[in-house]
């Protein structure tokens, strides 16, 4: 029992670290606005390809 | 490679000596976005970093909605929404303890009701959601537009278009609103007129709103553009997408006592032209339970100011300006979560006033921010503080009306609710008479103590480049400090931000003779920056 519990512990801890790790790393080296600033020219290509009634 | 010790020296060498303080600047590149994020102490770190990942739960929550990837690939002002969590890094710039906190609390929330609004709109919308059940409950509303005649009707939708597809893009990115600024142009009009009204009525020549709606109500209270602009896009909305417009017409010389009558029939008119377009009934119950919501938010925002007033202010600069004009205009008490972030942000204040705190190291000037600012550098009275401290006490655009709204009397309401019309922000101050915009801003110089008026020089709006001489006339007389800083609003290829930057950086050298509090963030290569 008390190694089950033991192991729920360690493998609750491991995927919590591992979400901080990774999630404070996007986070503090700016990699979520790196990537959507990447994307932004690519939406302009889908934005000019749009069908719209254009006029006064 | 470098060791231990170079390492050590590289970090003291960017880090404030008195403050723990990184050297802001050295943050930026010439490109969108910037280096990394600040660190803030582990304590104040830990904190922002929650509160980014509460931000990206929410956009994630929104992005998975099919309907909401369809309008994200429908309109072009959209892509601007990729910037929200920069929008919230650039208005918490330098931020520790309670003025991280009250700016997380507005910030987030404000980008919140965003959200809300979108899905809103998107839902409606013929087409993306095209839910006619759904958009025979929305009243469209113009940006511009004290909202407190929806304040009766709680089960319809306040929506404004231009507001997430101009005002707050602006916010987001400081090119959004160039593409729509040059269709309006390429359609012949003069590229003088306020790049607000016409980058809104870009959108609309450019068949990039969100087209639904039972009706639609429109207003006079910004200025001749706006009207200009409204003229187009109500000739749309109501030929071709047959949604009817009311046009609510509040007086200019607002604080007369003889066109009070008129500005009140104003407002029945109005409600009178929801019931008929919407079928919904009036609810004075609701609105009496709103209006004594935006009395707490009123008595909330007179504690700050007068918080402000001593040698300890606490919410002030972007803390109070965007959040204010949130609250004032767009939600008019409707949404009891502003109310509880009131008490919140009073609760840090009081705390940090109570402990003296300062948010810079050193406050070497008290200024009051006046005119009408620019939108595409919101965070630019944040960047007053960081780089010069100076501290921008209050704005013109939160000192807006204090009165008192009666939370039981029917005739009473219908004119407190022409009144907040009538003093819809900036219009308070740019219509009215010289006392309003000139007179009262030297009463407040006195009251908060400034030694220095930022006197933003929207160059397209008449209402204030024609008092020029005058302020410039009584600053002299009165002994104060009058920094200009000219721009165009929503279009930095006209004064980029580093242009509204060297305003302040050529009068703080030459005139204070004064040196930077961060010297990194004099000049800064953000022309391409979101």
């Amino acid at each position: 029992m008390k190694k089950k519990a033991l192991k729920v512990l360690k493998t609750t801890g491991l995927v919590a670290g591992g979400f901080f790790g990774v999630t404070f790393t996007v986070y503090y080296f700016n990699l979520d606005m790196k990537m959507t600033a990447a994307m932004q020219p690519l939406l302009n290509y889908v934005y000019d390809r749009v069908e719209r009634d254009q006029h006064l | 490679m470098m060791d231990a010790k170079e390492i050590a020296a590289k970090i003291a060498e960017n880090l404030d000596p008195n403050k723990d303080k990184e050297r802001l600047g050295t943050l930026y590149t010439d490109g969108k976005v910037r280096k990394r994020r600040e660190w803030r102490g582990l304590e104040d770190t830990m904190y922002d970093y929650v509160r980014w990942l509460g931000i990206m739960g929410m956009l994630g929550k929104f992005i998975v909605k099919p309907r909401n990837i369809k309008g994200f690939f429908r309109y072009r002002w959209m892509q601007n929404y990729l910037a929200v969590p920069m929008m919230i890094d650039r208005h918490t710039q330098g931020l520790r303890g309670s003025y991280l906190r009250i700016a997380h609390t507005e910030f987030d929330l404000v980008a919140q009701d965003v959200a809300l609004l979108l899905e809103n709109l998107f839902k409606g919308d013929r087409n993306v959601g095209n839910d006619e059940e759904f958009s025979k409950k929305v009243v469209l509303v113009d940006e511009n537009e004290m909202t407190t005649f929806m304040m009766g009707f709680p089960n319809l939708k306040c929506l404004s278009r231009e507001t997430p597809s101009v005002y707050v893009s602006v916010l987001l990115n400081q090119h959004a609103a160039e593409p729509y600024i040059d269709i309006a142009q390429e359609y012949g009009l003069p590229g003088d007129v306020c790049p607000m009204p016409e980058a809104e009525m870009g959108v609309s020549i450019a068949d990039d709103f969100p087209v639904l709606g039972a009706c639609a109500v429109q207003c006079n209270t910004t200025c001749d553009g706006s009207l200009l602009g409204n003229g187009v896009i109500s000739k749309r909305l109501e030929l071709e997408d047959g949604v009817p417009c009311f046009q609510l017409a509040a007086p200019l010389r607002h604080r007369e006592d003889d066109v009070q009558e008129y500005a009140a029939q104003e407002i029945r008119n109005t409600i009178a032209f929801i019931e008929k377009h919407t079928g919904h009934k009036w609810d004075w119950d609701n609105y009496f339970e709103c209006a004594k919501r935006v009395n707490e938010s009123t008595r909330h925002r007179l504690d700050w100011l007068e918080m402000n007033k001593t040698d300890y202010p606490q919410v002030f600069g972007s803390n109070l300006a965007l959040y204010t004009e949130t609250n004032y205009m767009a939600i008019c008490g409707k949404l009891p979560a502003f109310v509880e972030a009131d008490r919140k942000i009073t609760k840090y204040a009081e705390q940090a006033y109570k402990n003296r705190a300062m948010a810079v190291k050193e406050y070497r000037h008290r200024a009051i921010v006046w005119g009408v600012q620019s939108h595409f550098y919101f965070d630019f009275l944040i960047w007053l503080q960081n780089c010069w401290g100076i501290i921008p006490l209050t704005d013109m655009l939160s000192m807006v009306s204090t009165r008192v709204l009666s939370e039981d009397d029917k005739e009473q309401a219908i004119y407190d609710m022409a009144w907040l019309q009538e003093n819809m922000i900036m219009r308070n101050r740019t219509h009215g008479g010289y006392k309003v915009l000139l007179d009262e801003l030297w009463d407040f110089c006195e009251e908060f103590n400034a030694d220095t008026v930022i006197l933003w020089e929207h160059m397209a709006c008449k209402a204030l480049v024609g008092m020029h001489g005058q302020f410039e006339e009584k600053a002299r007389e009165k002994g104060i400090h009058l920094i200009w800083v000219k721009h165009d609003l929503f279009d930095p290829r006209i004064v980029s931000r580093q242009g509204i930057r060297d305003q302040i950086n050529n009068y703080m050298r030459t005139v204070f003779m004064e040196e930077p509090l961060d010297p990194t963030l004099e000049v800064l290569p953000d022309d391409q920056s979101w």
